[in-house]
């Protein structure tokens, strides 16, 4: 299979989460994906929506000018809130005609043009739904049979339903499904659905730390080798973040947490190194020493 | 001060009322008829005590001032399980969102980091700065140590074009 996707890869991969770059773009073209990046770096708008809804929106919309300018029309957006704020930006223009037209005409200062036909696609769907279980599956050629891992899919790609998102709001399970077809066995868990807190790091940082440690900690107690994640915010908070968050929930966290293009570059024995392994924060060493055995 | 010093004395005023219900481009708020599935589920409602229930009968009532000029709009967490749940569609998420609006439009208090996020972005198109990262063995890189592309800013013209977009309401 040959596709050709833009990829906006949003401000926190960008500028910290080097490691989820690193993995999607070393992991991708394997399956015979191009990434095609976009002309500019810009915000999607996120931390603009409680200031001003409309900026937040104009703000998205010209990044789907921005993937029009390439010529193509699949926007691969690995970051859960930048997928979600594109995708609530899309919903507002396409709904509101004025929206759309005030938009449109700033848009065209610039002279880029709102296309509607550019499609938005998440790496969980890229990899389950275009490539597909069976490709990743064929693909893999070192079967991580040994490892029990978590999932968190995160909230924003599965809310609203309303907005079409990746996958179902209340049981998601292309993620597990993704982490199954590396013989690795996906659990379920009562803490599966619970956020990350990230969005409140810019408010009540604190509180943000201790919903993450407080999900670190419960799954800690079940014995799992590693979380699972496929967004940057949850990956700051769970991977980055994790010492800190300790300290808020009065407990000693090491878990490991790895991005699930991490996970598939592993399973596809892709060097460690340029799966940017050794910038996760959390210990993998204790993950990876039971997949070398 | 919590919301309910703030309602003591309170009067509502449905013309705030009415910039919500235009900010949200719908009327579905009024449906709302307090199942209190948004709360049960709330995220922000075990450590920050955010009731989204209350929030909607709030605004419902005309308490718009109250709300926007009190710290409970900015403990939500953006997880959309309220939102998600509704089953009248009248979207805690989106009241927060147009409350959190107005509150700025008001120049009422405004979480800092916002504010630095939006003035960021006019800077350099993006919301945080490039930051240099350590390993787990504490040796510093960038995304040039690490072989990744550079992108570059926007172009000149972004920054007229995004302060016309916050002109907006």
């Amino acid at each position: 299979m040959k596709v050709k996707v833009a990829v906006f890869w949003g401000c926190c991969i960008l500028t910290s989460q080097y490691a989820y770059e690193m993995s999607v773009r070393e992991l991708l073209p394997r399956f015979g994906v191009e990434l095609v990046d976009l002309r500019e770096a810009l915000c999607c708008g996120d931390p603009v929506r409680s200031v001003n809804n409309f900026a937040a929106n104009y703000l998205s919309i010209r990044i789907l000018a921005l993937a029009n300018l390439t010529g193509l029309t699949d926007l691969l957006v690995p970051c859960n809130r930048c997928h979600f704020t594109i995708s609530e930006a899309k919903r507002a223009v396409e709904r509101d005609e004025k929206v759309r037209e005030k938009i449109v005409s700033i848009l065209k200062e610039e002279g880029l043009e709102y296309n509607s036909d550019v499609k938005i696609w998440h790496v969980i769907d890229l990899l389950h739904d275009c490539i597909g279980l069976k490709s990743v599956g064929n693909a893999v050629v070192k079967a991580l049979k040994a490892l029990k891992l978590a999932s968190h899919v995160g909230c924003q790609i599965i809310r609203y339903s309303d907005l079409g998102r990746v996958d179902d709001a209340e049981n998601p399970r292309k993620m597990d499904e993704l982490i199954s077809a590396t013989g690795a066995k996906s659990i379920d868990y009562n803490e599966k659905l619970d956020c990350c807190g990230s969005h409140l790091m810019l408010s009540h940082p604190d509180t943000a730390l201790s919903l993450a440690g407080g999900k670190v900690k419960a799954l800690q107690s079940l014995g799992v080798d590693g979380l699972v994640v496929s967004c940057p915010d949850c990956g700051l908070m769970f991977d980055s973040k994790q010492k800190e968050a300790g300290t808020t929930v009065g407990a000693k966290l090491n878990l490991p947490v790895l991005y699930l293009t991490q996970l598939l570059g592993l399973a596809l024995n892709i060097e460690q190194e340029k799966l940017g392994l050794q910038l996760n924060q959390s210990p993998v060493e204790q993950l990876l020493s039971k997949i070398s055995a | 001060m919590g919301l309910t010093d703030l309602m003591s004395m309170a009067k509502p005023n449905l013309k705030s009322r009415e910039k919500i219900l235009a900010k949200l481009g719908g009327r579905e708020l009024v449906n709302c008829f307090q199942c209190i599935k948004c709360t049960s589920g709330c995220t922000a409602l075990k450590l920050l005590e955010l009731k989204p229930h209350e929030i909607m009968k709030l605004v419902n009532l005309g308490f718009v001032d109250e709300l926007a000029s009190s710290d409970i709009i900015w403990t939500c967490v953006t997880c959309l399980k309220c939102l998600q749940r509704c089953p009248q569609k009248a979207s805690p998420y989106h009241v927060m969102i147009a409350l959190r609006n107005l509150t700025v439009e008001r120049e009422v208090k405004v979480p800092e980091a916002f504010m630095k996020a939006v003035s960021q972005i006019l800077e350099t198109g993006l919301a945080e700065a490039y930051q240099k990262v350590t390993t787990r063995k504490m040796e510093a890189c960038d995304r040039e140590g690490l072989k990744l592309p550079k992108i570059s800013a926007p172009k000149e013209s972004f920054q007229a074009a995004f302060l016309k977009a916050l002109e907006e309401r």
